[in-house]
């Protein structure tokens, strides 16, 4: 069955922690008819949830892994995306974001944009993803619509346009006013399914005609049309949809709705909104980039079926139906039999199952075009490839950031060391951000990623759902090194022991240069190294960056420049050039000032004010740097740069010093520059153990 | 390179050099300009030469998030780190974050009271007392009354730094003073040591010096905002 593209919303659900996201979700799944019965999270059922479908998730009551389903609501097809609420895990949340053409924002109504909102609202807005707010929990005591949308507009610069009232507040919320309709809703029914609309109740009336007009206001800036309509006194309910959806794809407006899931309050007037704002795929701009010869072009994808297929696989899960691959189509048409490539391996895939996805049941298909999301079983790829039909095409890659902590683990006998292989080949596919590694000296595999939980938590994966028995060391730190001022260097590589000598000599200069990277810049004229040299020069370089001369640390930020040498007809080769490459670099670098370099996490602190100087003193021990203060209405956030190295149990401290009143989020910020003591042990360690490594 | 030469090199001490050395610990000084000519830009390069040297700053904001005032200062940085071919930047860059601190408070609370509250406490837990105190923006000249200024002018003394704020010029039917000065910041003369001008000449902006202390004639000021960094820089 063909579907019409427009029909289609890729949307996910994007939530600071406690906010309801996953109640939110079971409630859609629940009204769309996809479930038949409802459970909460932390559930007295037991069964948890459909969406977190992880046993530990269950256990924690959050969702770690984004799962995708999908739903049918008012003739439209939903894929709803699953995102984490957990920051440590952002790397999910951005991949996620990477395949949504739109996303609902939920809120808490009486918590209101918390620091979590903001590190997530910042990953959407890289994004780019047009979204909607949900202000949750109106039942709750305490709870305040209307100062959430002016937390939106105010912290997080959204021009937030409400379309709802509340229909009464905290125990008295019984629904909503609907601004457009200017109808008031009333949710009856044992799981409120059934929608009674009546007329606004008069102490209402004015304020909703205060708001509508704010609404009016802020949706003709998108339609003349509705400008025109206004002034004639002719508005209708469809021209006002029409010009809040320009505006909300625009990203120009965020409209707000509200309700409560928990109390099945104002769900299915979200849903009208998501399929009535929020863009279909063919209004969203995905680029990709394709290799045609030795020349990369960027394009936009078609969205079309007819078109070559292009497909983004997102997510790879090992559940119990095998492993399972979810791809977003984004040209082209899918069809069950077929064969595909991958665009990195170059290796070829057959289609063998194709399906459709709800949490962890199935349902089969056989064909799915552009635009859509499906899963495919058993083929062999890592989470972040690209499909095609036999064209060079990569989807213009996903930030990935660099993993900044790392922890050695040690199976407790060969059985667990036979699963441990297994669990850290199955992450290393599902998560860009995890990394494994073998300790050269000690021989311990070491675990990497982008923070203490992220790792605790494939930990107890390891655990439990491989059943390995492990033991894990302390977190350490991953330290870089670099240099910080110019030095030209002048190299000979020479030896004479019988047969064929070896020669090269390499002039030129290493410099420190911003960023991550390494540069290589070749500057060699008249042929002093031969043009088939060049490369081993670079190769050379390259080799000596896994392990900096100065404390052994991966050396970034420096660029090489090659500007001349000297070359033997016969002894000149690959081998010798390298080698003079390294020996100028090992000669070189040391001279320019190296320092070494620690990774630093931009923290954010959220409390009640009279907290402030309890989480400043925790900061600034940590050898915090102190960004700024953020003061609002009994609130105050404080930002600050904290080396990760300060940040273990971070979480323990901030909970006794501020009565568990105040978070933090905590994101990778960049390497900078340690502290002289810090640098000394280091260098002091590598001396001894190269050293060591001589005798 | 020694760090005397390098701000020795920055057009900075051109500016400096005109309004006689500076604006002086207790004194208040204002940069007036049109919407979007470079207001903030010129006070937040003031506030990095005076971070490169060492000195405190206090940066306060009621329109724009954290993030968005340190992205701007970071972006300045790497653009006078060109300009006086810095060494070491990465190190320098640590200096400038840790000397200063970015105060943002929500529009309708911003009061002096709360602001002489914070810049107490910051005083007391973090041992941060400014040098130099940018208000950009803050307070709205329009609006403002006559106690508030007098409070600024007060908070500058009691603090004994340099404040800078910031007023936008509109771009017709505004009154001016036989200096050029608008009347509605005119009014507060007392209080503000130094008043410089920003003014758009096509591709670039002209700083203009309209009040120098208690100084009759006011230098003739060869510098204009680099229209691609909006650094300083000499004409």
């Amino acid at each position: 069955m063909p579907r019409d593209i427009h029909k289609i919303r890729n949307i996910g659900i994007s939530a600071h922690i406690d906010s309801g996201k996953t109640t939110l979700t079971e409630r859609i799944l629940y009204y769309t008819k996809r479930i038949h019965a409802m459970h909460e999270v932390r559930g007295k059922d037991g069964v948890g949830a459909v969406m977190d479908h992880m046993e530990l998730e269950r256990e924690r009551g959050i969702t770690i892994q984004s799962a995708a389903t999908y739903c049918e609501w008012d003739g439209h097809h939903i894929n709803l995306i699953d995102t984490p609420g957990h920051v440590d895990f952002t790397i999910e949340v951005e991949r996620a974001l990477r395949v949504l053409d739109g996303a609902v924002l939920v809120l808490c109504a009486v918590a209101g944009v918390q620091s979590q909102s903001i590190t997530v609202d910042r990953q959407m807005r890289r994004y780019n993803v047009p979204r909607v707010a949900f202000v949750n929990k109106c039942d709750r005591s305490g709870a305040n619509p209307m100062r959430v949308a002016e937390q939106l507009r105010e912290k997080l610069k959204h021009n937030a346009i409400m379309v709802q009232i509340p229909l009464g507040l905290e125990a008295a919320h019984e629904g909503v006013v609907d601004l457009i309709r200017m109808r008031a809703c009333r949710f009856r029914g044992e799981h409120g399914e059934q929608l009674v609309w009546e007329e606004i109740p008069g102490p209402l009336r004015h304020e909703a005609e205060a708001r509508r007009e704010v609404l009016l206001d802020a949706a003709s800036m998108h339609s003349d049309e509705l400008t025109e309509a206004i002034l004639e006194g002719r508005v209708t309910e469809e021209l006002i949809w029409a010009a809040l959806r320009r505006g909300t794809v625009a990203r120009e407006i965020t409209p707000v709705f509200m309700g409560s899931a928990y109390k099945n309050r104002g769900v299915q007037l979200l849903l009208d909104g998501v399929v009535r704002l929020l863009p279909d795929p063919t209004e969203v701009q995905n680029e990709a980039r394709e290799v045609r010869g030795d020349q990369e072009i960027t394009f936009v994808l078609s969205n079309s079926p007819a078109d070559p297929v292009v497909a983004h696989a997102f997510k790879l899960e090992d559940g119990a139906y095998g492993q399972l691959t979810y791809l977003r189509l984004y040209q082209g048409r899918l069809v069950k039999g077929e064969t595909l490539q991958n665009s990195r391996t170059g290796k070829k895939v057959k289609v063998g199952r194709l399906a459709r996805m709800h949490a962890s049941q199935m349902e089969d298909i056989i064909e799915a075009e552009a635009g859509d999301i499906v899963a495919l079983f058993g083929i062999d790829c890592a989470s972040g490839d690209t499909f095609t039909g036999g064209q060079r095409i990569a989807l213009t890659s996903m930030h990935v950031p660099e993993p900044v902590v790392s922890l050695a683990v040690q199976a407790a006998d060969a059985k667990s060391e036979n699963n441990l292989a297994k669990a850290l080949s199955r992450f290393t596919k599902e998560d860009p951000t995890f990394r494994v590694e073998t300790d050269l000296e000690t021989n311990d595999t070491l675990i990497k990623g982008m923070g203490e939980l992220h790792l605790e938590v494939y930990l107890e994966r390891i655990r439990r759902e491989f059943h390995a028995q492990v033991t894990a060391g302390q977190p350490k730190v991953a330290y870089r090194e670099s240099m910080t001022r110019a030095v030209d260097f002048d190299y000979t590589h020479k030896k004479q022991t019988g047969g064929s000598g070896q020669y090269g000599r390499v002039v030129g200069r290493l410099e420190p240069v911003e960023g991550e990277g390494f540069e290589f810049v070749n500057k060699v004229i008249g042929g002093t190294i031969p043009t088939e040299f060049i490369s081993s020069c670079e190769k050379g370089f390259r080799a000596m960056l896994q392990r900096g001369p100065y404390v052994g640390f991966p050396v970034q930020g420096v660029r090489a420049i090659l500007e001349d040498g000297a070359f033997h007809a016969v002894d000149s080769s690959d081998m010798a050039f390298q080698a003079a490459a390294r020996g100028a670099f090992r000669q070189a670098y040391p001279q320019g000032r190296p320092v070494v370099l620690e990774p630093v996490m931009l923290v954010s602190v959220e409390g009640p004010s009279e907290f402030q100087g309890e989480i400043m003193g925790t900061l600034l021990q940590r050898r915090g740097i102190i960004v700024g203060t953020t003061e609002d209405e009994g609130f105050v956030r404080i930002d600050a740069d904290v080396p990760l190295s300060d940040m273990f149990g971070y979480a323990t401290v901030l909970r006794s010093a501020t009565q568990g009143k105040a978070e933090f989020t905590m994101e990778f910020a960049r390497y900078a520059p340690a502290p002289a003591d810090v640098s000394a042990e280091l260098e002091k360690r590598w001396a001894e153990r190269r050293a060591a490594g001589e005798h | 390179m020694p760090q005397k030469e390098l701000w020795e090199r920055s057009p900075l001490r051109v500016f400096e050099r005109a309004v006689g050395g500076g604006l002086g610990p207790g004194h208040v000084g204002i940069v007036l300009a049109r919407a979007g000519v470079g207001k903030t830009a010129f006070l937040i390069g003031l506030a990095l030469d005076a971070l490169l040297r060492g000195r405190k700053v206090l940066h306060i904001s009621t329109q724009e998030s954290v993030e968005t005032v340190r992205r701007f200062y970071d972006q300045l940085f790497k653009a006078m780190a060109e300009q006086l071919q810095i060494e070491d930047r990465a190190q320098r860059h640590l200096d400038v974050e840790r000397n200063r601190h970015i105060l943002v408070y929500n529009r309708k609370l911003f009061s002096l009271e709360k602001l002489e509250q914070s810049v107490g406490f910051l005083n007391q837990a973090a041992h941060f007392s400014p040098s130099l105190v940018i208000m950009d923006g803050t307070p709205r000249f329009e609006q403002t009354e006559t106690w508030e200024m007098e409070g600024v002018a007060r908070l500058a003394r009691e603090w004994e730094a340099e404040v800078w704020t910031s007023s936008l010029v509109h771009r017709e039917g505004q009154q001016c003073d036989g200096r050029g000065i608008p009347l509605a910041v005119a009014r507060f003369d007392r209080w503000l040591a130094v008043v410089a001008l920003l003014e758009s000449r096509g591709d670039h902006v002209r700083v203009r010096i309209l009040k120098d202390h208690d100084r009759p004639e006011v230098a003739d000021l060869r510098l204009e905002l680099d229209p691609s960094t909006l650094l300083l820089r000499w004409q």
